[in-house]
């Protein structure tokens, strides 16, 4: 069926085609390692002439670069958890307690995914201008908590739940916190993770809103500072630039690498069938 | 059962109210709060704003406004954006994947890994690597058409090309994440449906029509939509990559959006845009969803 050159011919072309994702990433690296002379004019040089160390050297001084990624990976995780927990809880009242106008609940939350976040920005802004919150960490974190999208998937896996296992509990005289934690908790980890790799990646790579919420430097995410950076003192300076983007890539990219699997599985689950 | 036991009714509340309340301060009353400002004539450096009712969004249909402008001008810009870049992203998407799916075993990791590696960047790493590449004098790809004694091209400055780099940033950017879901819904398309059409002598192309694409339709159209959404949404790049420009050219509804509350301080003019641009938002993702349906 399948000839041999047919199959050799698939996998040059796919080759071909990962050089293409592949160049610009390197070519970053490259001009990372070169003076910004040498980057400007030398041309096509995929390794540099003389390499030198001075652009991450200087970028690591200079910029607050560890600053704006520790700022990146605490609102990310602290949204995360928090997303987590809050959704986690809901989901299950819904899927399964007494919980009073549960029918309206659930088809707000759901009806609410159909809405353009564009719809809440200037509004949102506004709300965290006047209680003085801008340019703080709140502003950065709590608004990622009001996507119903947790709740949906994890509403969706505890209707699925079987309930014999939670009556068995119940029987043996457990209450509703303990059979959630104890029982129910426990099996719905892989979804859990989903989620929160999920949120992580949302709030991480959020750009317009960080960008118009934050002002002082110290603020910045590493998304939003780069881009500054960009668009201020760096902006003819290829070999900083790059040194600046490969320190804030290097990590995400081996993160990435590392936690692939688990993200691909979680497309999956995420019952886009 | 029926008989409701209120003790029960209050701690099952318990689980429900911390999202309930996130949902009613970040959701809710911004809603109805962006709703409200875009009735008031809203200067952010005034303290007094004076209630119109809906004459910002008459200002925004009246030809003669300035916001008129602004909306459709920017409208169109995002719509162009759209067209260029969904189909490229759900097509060559879909192309991927089968490629990938169609390599041995042994190879099927690494190329998925890397097709998928660049969406693990951010939008500003995304527009600063993709600048560089394209620059008009010392990018990588002009270099080599001056090798190859061809003119550079002046990417970013001129039209066609800056709509052409902002597809090109964008689809490098995040076709891997739709080539991932739709490498999934391959894996889950049925063997017995491809031997059936294998026993009645169907050649590649006939599978592909008749077997694989109807069952990954309701997947293909998760993908569509979701593409559609970002496409809609998109600021970062033109933001960085073209500032809008040459001229206003590539300058998307959203930053027009941003410029009007956030340059000119207008809230009520840029709220009122805001919420018509995720009506037509909301639309466009029906209509989609409605077109694909029918076709069962």
């Amino acid at each position: 069926m399948d000839s041999k050159a047919g199959k050799l011919f698939r996998i040059a072309l796919a080759s071909i085609i990962a050089l293409l994702f592949l160049v610009p990433l390197f070519w970053m690296l490259a001009t990372s390692f070169k003076n910004d002379f040498e980057a400007i004019t030398s041309g096509i040089q995929w390794l540099p002439q003389e390499f030198t160390f001075e652009n991450y050297l200087y970028s690591l001084a200079d910029v607050p670069v560890l600053r704006w990624m520790s700022n990146s990976l605490f609102v990310g995780i602290t949204g995360t958890l928090l997303v987590v927990v809050v959704d986690t809880l809901a989901a299950y009242g819904l899927a399964r307690l007494d919980v009073p106008f549960k029918k309206v609940l659930i088809s707000m939350f759901i009806g609410s995914l159909m809405i353009p976040w564009v719809i809440t920005f200037l509004p949102l802004y506004m709300e965290f201008n006047q209680f003085g919150l801008l340019d703080t960490y709140a502003v950065l974190i709590l608004p990622y908590t009001a996507n119903a999208f947790g709740v949906f998937l994890l509403y969706q896996y505890f209707r699925g739940f079987p309930k014999s296992l939670e009556e068995a509990a119940h029987l043996d005289g457990a209450n509703k916190w303990q059979v959630f934690t104890k029982v129910v908790l426990p099996s719905a980890k892989p979804t859990i993770w989903t989620l929160a790799i999920f949120t992580f990646m949302g709030i991480y790579n959020d750009f317009l809103w960080p960008l118009v919420t934050t002002t002082s430097p110290e603020m910045r995410t590493i998304t939003t500072g780069i881009a500054v950076m960009q668009q201020g003192s760096f902006v003819s300076s290829p070999g900083k630039l790059m040194a600046l983007t490969s320190i804030a890539t290097i990590p995400a990219v081996l993160l990435f690498i590392i936690g692939q699997r688990s993200f691909i599985k979680g497309v999956t689950q995420t019952g886009i069938k | 059962m029926k008989k409701r036991n209120w003790k029960s009714a209050f701690t099952s509340s318990l689980f429900v109210l911390p999202y309930l309340f996130f949902f009613t301060i970040f959701l809710l009353i911004p809603i109805i709060y962006g709703i409200w400002i875009s009735m008031h004539n809203w200067d952010l450096l005034s303290p007094e704003h004076e209630f119109v009712g809906l004459g910002n969004y008459q200002k925004i249909f009246n030809p003669d406004s300035y916001l008129n402008g602004l909306f459709f001008d920017g409208l169109l810009n995002t719509f162009q954006f759209v067209i260029y870049s969904v189909p490229i992203l759900v097509v060559v998407g879909l192309a991927l994947a089968l490629l990938v799916n169609s390599l041995p075993d042994r190879f099927k990791g690494f190329f998925r890994t890397t097709y998928f590696l660049s969406y693990s960047v951010s939008v500003s790493v995304v527009a600063i690597i993709w600048l560089w590449v394209l620059d008009t004098n010392s990018g990588l790809i002009n270099q080599y058409l001056m090798k190859l004694g061809l003119q550079g091209i002046p990417w970013l400055t001129n039209m066609p090309w800056a709509w052409v780099s902002l597809v090109i940033a964008t689809v490098w950017w995040t076709i891997g994440f739709n080539m991932v879901i739709l490498i999934n819904a391959l894996n889950d398309v049925s063997e017995e449906l491809y031997e059936a059409s294998a026993l009645d002598g169907a050649n590649r192309w006939q599978r592909l029509i008749h077997v694989t694409l109807p069952s990954i339709r309701p997947v293909m159209l998760f993908v569509l939509i979701t593409s559609t959404i970002a496409s809609f949404n998109v600021y970062g790049q033109p933001y960085l990559m073209t500032r809008g420009g040459p001229g206003d050219s590539t300058k998307v509804l959203l930053m027009n959006i941003v410029d009007e509350a956030f340059e000119q301080r207008q809230l009520g003019t840029s709220a009122a845009m805001s919420l018509l641009m995720a009506l037509i938002m909301i639309i466009i993702s029906v209509v989609q969803f409605k077109l694909t349906k029918e076709k069962e």
